[in-house]
């Protein structure tokens, strides 16, 4: 981890304005420094302000106030340095999957066509799909989606990697196969991830650093640096683990009573 | 052995295979029935020819090079205004789904247009362009270039958001969202959309021929009422519907053939 301030989160916050005048919080307050090449995921619950606060740093919306640096660079706008996988709709049901990839380097100037096709076939081979590059979008399950997603984005080299539940659709023995996967993947590319989830085992299996944010208002609650705990380099035996399972119920914890708190504060003020 | 029981089951999940029998009976049977009622004199024959003497005058038209031009003229005024409507429907509706100022400056205006009746413009249109092509081209077109918008439009903003912000955080333009992008994704049902404006074209088609016209199927049909001549206006009836189902079945079969990759 070479930069230790790669990416800033400086006291970012969002409001939106509904119809009337009633301003709605999404988030208060954040900041937070993220280092080059560390895989950081974003754990709270539904509808906290997460998802917006992973947009606002893809540059798909903005804060009120503060700001975020990338490369010391204001986010201003969204472009190529900061991709993003989403949930659904993450592919173009009228490419094949080669060509899904290769769309992921349609607006780079600094490759030719050949070096284009090369690099394509390069992610769709690291994403295990090359048997699957001619088939249509609809032709191939919900997980091979997310991988040709995955493929086309990290085809795209971008600085950071944004990814918004992207295996919140996926059956269970799926997910933990593709969990492992992008493990793998992040640790061979030394990419800077965002990974949003609600899923606490997922978080914390995934994860060099969580960071668990309350309910809307979304605060940071505590950062967890899983490291600590766990072994760097993790497999699927890693979750059977006792440190793994203390781990996940602390965490469980601190997202539980958070949940409670805020039923409280909500009867509260009824 | 086709399944008979699922024909008569309520929103039956399965095929019968017996569909087209079915069908082919229905069909058969409105024949005879009209053969009957036509053979009995039931009504008299200038009220209802037979659909043998309906069919024999077809034919007769079909021979006869007049009518073939009649015909041309027809399908060439349709598509005429049809790509006209398209040209100008498409890049302007995706322009209102894209800049929501473009939206509100022109969807008041066409949502008002679209709602006068066509044939109540037609004696302002041949005010204004006289009684030439250009005036029915312009009858097909009022009658089809306003509904198309907003259908593009629509067709337009029913691209999922996701596919945008793909194109957005891949560094594309626009412009270039909108020609890799947006076009693509909503090109099957602006296919489908086509097809049924292009049906409309040939509704405003025939009222545009009866009403200033002396060529054009609508024409034809117009004359030889006052003939009394029942049988070619039902062959010209006829002739347009067959010239519909068949450029529907193209629409269709090109829908199936291009859009290979939605199944």
């Amino acid at each position: 981890m070479s930069t230790p301030n790669f990416l800033v989160f400086d006291r970012v916050t969002k409001t939106f304005r509904a119809q009337g005048k009633r301003v709605t919080h999404i988030i208060d307050e954040v900041s937070l420094a993220i280092a080059e090449g560390e895989f950081v995921v974003f754990l709270g619950p539904s509808g906290c302000g997460k998802t917006t606060l992973m947009r606002m740093c893809g540059g798909l919306e903005h804060p009120t106030t503060g700001q975020i640096r990338l490369g010391g660079e204001v986010v201003k706008k969204p472009d190529r340095r900061k991709g993003m996988v989403f949930q659904s709709y993450s592919s173009f049901p009228w490419l094949t999957v080669f060509e899904n990839v290769l769309f992921g380097m349609r607006y780079r100037r600094d490759l030719s066509a050949a070096a284009k096709r090369k690099r394509a076939r390069f992610y769709l081979d690291l994403v295990d799909l090359t048997e699957f590059s001619q088939f249509y979008i609809n032709r191939i399950s919900g997980g091979m989606r997310q991988r040709v997603a995955l493929a086309r984005t990290l085809a795209a080299d971008p600085d950071v990697l944004l990814m918004d539940e992207p295996f919140g659709a996926l059956d269970a023995q799926t997910r933990d196969f593709l969990q492992m996967q992008l493990l793998n993947i992040c640790r061979m590319e030394q990419k800077t991830v965002i990974f949003v989830t609600h899923d606490v085992e997922e978080a914390v299996f995934l994860g060099d650093r969580i960071v668990i944010f309350s309910a809307r208002p979304a605060q940071i609650l505590e950062t967890i640096q899983v490291g600590h705990y766990l072994p760097e380099i993790r497999t699927p035996q890693t979750k059977e683990t006792q440190a793994f399972f203390k781990l996940r119920n602390h965490v469980l914890d601190v997202v539980r009573t958070q949940a409670q708190n805020a039923l409280v504060a909500a009867q509260a003020q009824r | 052995m086709p399944n008979l029981k699922a024909l008569f089951t309520f929103r039956s999940q399965h095929r019968s295979g017996a569909e087209w029998l079915v069908s082919m009976v229905s069909g058969i049977g409105f024949l005879l029935l009209w053969q009957l009622i036509a053979q009995f004199e039931v009504l008299p024959p200038q009220f209802l020819p037979s659909p043998w003497s309906v069919l024999t005058a077809l034919y007769t038209m079909l021979r006869d090079n007049s009518f073939l031009t009649d015909i041309a003229i027809s399908v060439g005024r349709v598509w005429a205004a049809f790509l006209l409507s398209v040209i100008v429907a498409v890049p302007l509706g995706v322009w209102m789904s894209t800049y929501r100022g473009v939206a509100a400056a022109t969807e008041p205006i066409i949502d008002f247009i679209r709602y006068l009746p066509v044939p109540a413009l037609v004696p302002l249109l041949i005010i204004w362009l006289g009684v030439g092509e250009i005036s029915k081209i312009a009858v097909l077109w009022m009658g089809t270039f306003f509904q198309l918008v907003l259908m593009v439009a629509d067709d337009a903003k029913r691209v999922p958001k996701e596919y945008v912000e793909i194109g957005l955080t891949l560094g594309a333009k626009p412009f270039e969202i909108v020609r890799d992008i947006i076009f693509h994704s909503m090109l099957p049902n602006l296919v489908d959309n086509l097809r049924i404006t292009l049906g409309w074209c040939w509704t405003y088609l025939i009222i545009a021929e009866i009403v200033a016209s002396n060529s054009g199927i609508g024409y034809f049909i117009w004359s030889m009422r006052r003939f009394v001549k029942t049988p070619e206006v039902m062959a010209g009836i006829f002739t347009v519907g067959l010239i519909g189902l068949a450029t529907d079945q193209l629409f269709r079969l090109a829908h199936r053939g291009y859009f290979r990759y939605l199944r």
